[in-house]
């Protein structure tokens, strides 16, 4: 059903004839309804052209039926497109609201230019934009950080205004919540890796040292990056969502206002329950992760459960373990301040809440993982 | 625009409308007539289902009980795709203008023909350009984000998208509320500007006085999801309601009164 048709008790009712224009001797017989739903099909015949020659020629809007703004707009504009060509327009025949109509659209001083849209920039115009943009949220980031840790070290030295009722309930969304997701994929992970050392080690005869492998694998390197991973995702983009909110509202103009700090409420506690949470919940990996490999190494291999334990106290060292842990509250870190950073990035409107967020997820996953390869470089240094 | 062959049906008609949110009653038997071209306010103190009413006229929320029926149709359980005829026909101002925030005014402004007309990107741009324009916006508003806009200057672009259709029939949700006097005068002279220019009725609710006593052709009055009284201003000024009477009585009322009727 098209627009201005029965349904609108204001317009004149008439021949629901599309607009159109009926080229005449030496003149063009305006017809129809000329509104927004009706001109699609005159749109087109007016780019055409194809007007009767002469210096002046008439225009005749008598049958014209129902006129609407976008309507007028449209004779205004054939008016032009005709004086533009050099030919003098006599326009007669249009009722005094369409003339009305007409003058209005005449009155805005909108020209048939149209808008003038933004001409797409140079490429090197682009590349500086992009460079100059890049180089300016690095500069932005080590600002956050080390306002961060400005505040950071404020608090420490006052921890009576460490915000612990926010940091406790952090702990419970971002760890406790995250325990059985963590669980689940570590325990996958652990199965996985064991399946796979299965065949090579079944082929040597070297069954018990699915063992080593499982251990070493989850210990150092799989519970502390899955786990960190699965929390960038949860509750990093959480943090860049709800900061980013609060600032589209402005929510984080409110706090400072009544003199709190955001990054004392918003960021400080986020980090610190992090830090918290996130080796915790490592070590939970580490216990599921384990238990998959060995329910994998009974069933594949036949390695049974009190030898798996067994011969795990002499393939890990207690610093197998330290060497995971001590990662995860980098990773925390990590996690929390792009999270947060991205959130106070976020300028006017609904869509940046979602780049940001998107952001904060991948920008805190990469650089997790770049993390974890400098771990891994600086342990190989040091022999650990 | 302004024919009179239908003028015997209102635009809007409310019959006996309940509505209830849980235990609490909002609409207790609303009755309303908006006839063709005019001005039609809805005043009322907040909290008394003016805003809930608007909601139910423009479909997005459905009445307990009772009739709407808009532009000569029943509205009530209309489902999305049966509706679609109706809200081409009609535009709604936002409180706070509900501009699309990632696109600039003017694309704010065509997306409604983008969607629902055939036309070119060329001419809704120019289209889209004259709205702009009547709305008393400057042109170099047009490529402009919302977020980079005033307060004023947002309520006239989402004026500029609700016109964008050219409906016959506009709603207003507090169309002053959160502007200064200057811009919020300056938007009454609008919408009664353009009232005229292009034959709308439009459907205010509102509760600035300035607002009723100089735009209003009619005013309806709501005190606890009822209507409380109807007419024009200066009928509802001598009613003997309580309600509505310390409504235009209290000393904002009498300034603007006296504001309005000031010879000038």
């Amino acid at each position: 059903m098209a627009i201005g048709d029965q349904l609108s008790p204001g317009s004149t009712p008439g021949p629901d004839a599309d607009a159109h224009v009926e080229v005449t001797e030496g003149g063009v017989r305006c017809a129809g309804a000329w509104t927004v739903g009706r001109i699609a099909r005159l749109e087109k015949r007016l780019a055409r052209g194809d007007w009767p020659q002469g210096a002046e020629i008439s225009l005749d809007g008598s049958a014209v039926t129902a006129m609407d703004t976008a309507g007028a707009w449209l004779v205004w504009r054939l008016l032009r497109t005709l004086e533009r060509d050099g030919v003098r327009v006599s326009l007669r025949g249009l009722r005094p609201e369409h003339k009305a109509l007409l003058e209005m659209v005449e009155a805005t001083g909108v020209g048939t230019a149209g808008t003038a849209s933004a001409a797409a920039a140079p490429p090197l115009e682009r590349i500086g934009v992009f460079a100059w943009g890049a180089g300016r949220q690095l500069f932005e980031t080590l600002a956050f950080i080390g306002e961060v840790a400005r505040s950071a070290f404020r608090s420490a030295s006052r921890p009576a205004r460490i915000r612990w009722r926010t940091v406790l309930y952090n702990v419970r969304t971002a760890g406790f919540d995250a325990l059985p997701i963590t669980g689940l994929l570590c325990f996958l992970m652990g199965i996985v890796i064991a399946y796979q050392g299965a065949t090579q080690f079944r082929r040597y005869g070297a069954n018990i040292f699915v063992v080593d492998l499982v251990g070493l694998a989850m210990l150092r390197e799989l519970s502390p990056l899955l786990t960190a991973i699965i929390v960038a995702g949860r509750s990093g983009s959480a943090y860049a969502a709800q900061i980013g909110t609060m600032k589209v509202t402005e929510e984080i103009d409110a706090l400072r206002t009544v003199g709190i700090a955001p990054l004392e409420l918003l960021v400080l506690p986020k980090i610190l329950a992090l830090a918290i949470a996130l080796p915790l919940l490592t070590v939970y990996a580490d216990m599921l992760g384990v238990a998959g490999g060995m329910v994998m190494a009974k069933s594949e291999l036949g390695v049974s459960y009190p030898d798996f334990v067994d011969r795990l106290q002499y393939a890990l060292l207690l610093s197998d373990f330290l060497v995971g842990i001590g990662k995860a509250p980098v990773f925390a870190a990590i996690i929390a301040v792009v999270g947060c950073f991205q959130g106070f990035q976020v300028t006017g409107d609904a869509e940046s809440v979602g780049r940001r967020t998107t952001i904060s997820v991948v920008q805190s996953i990469f650089l997790v993982i770049v993390a974890d390869s400098l771990f891994s470089v600086i342990f190989n240094f040091l022999g650990i | 625009m302004t024919a009179t062959n239908h003028a015997a049906e209102p635009v809007i008609e409310v019959r006996d409308l309940c509505t209830r949110f849980g235990a609490a009653v909002v609409h207790d038997g609303v009755n309303l007539e908006v006839r063709d071209g005019e001005i039609f306010a809805l005043a009322g103190a907040s909290g008394c289902g003016k805003s809930t009413l608007l909601r139910e006229l423009i479909l997005l929320q459905q009445p307990d009980a009772g009739s709407i029926r808009v532009l000569g149709r029943d509205v009530v359980g209309l489902d999305d795709e049966q509706a679609l005829p109706l809200r081409r026909n009609w535009g709604v101002l936002f409180e706070r203008g509900a501009l699309f925030s990632s696109l600039t005014v003017s694309e704010n402004v065509g997306l409604p023909l983008r969607e629902h007309t055939r036309l070119g990107d060329r001419l809704i741009d120019e289209i889209a350009a004259v709205k702009i324009a009547l709305t008393g916006l400057p042109p170099s508003a047009a490529p402009k984000y919302p977020a980079e806009l005033s307060g004023g200057m947002r309520k006239r672009a989402a004026l500029a998208r609700a016109i964008a259709l050219d409906p016959k029939l506009l709603f207003l949700d507090e169309p002053t509320a959160g502007l200064d006097p200057l811009s919020a005068s300056g938007f009454d002279e609008l919408v009664k500007h353009l009232q005229e220019l292009l034959g709308l009725t439009i459907f205010v609710v509102t509760h600035d006085l300035d607002l009723l006593w100089r735009v209003a052709d009619r005013v309806a009055f709501m005190v606890a999801g009822r209507i409380a009284g109807v007419g024009t201003m200066r009928e509802l000024s001598t009613t003997e309601e309580p309600v509505v009477r310390e409504y235009f009585h209290g000393a904002r009322g009498r300034g603007a009164w006296e504001q309005a009727w000031k010879p000038r």
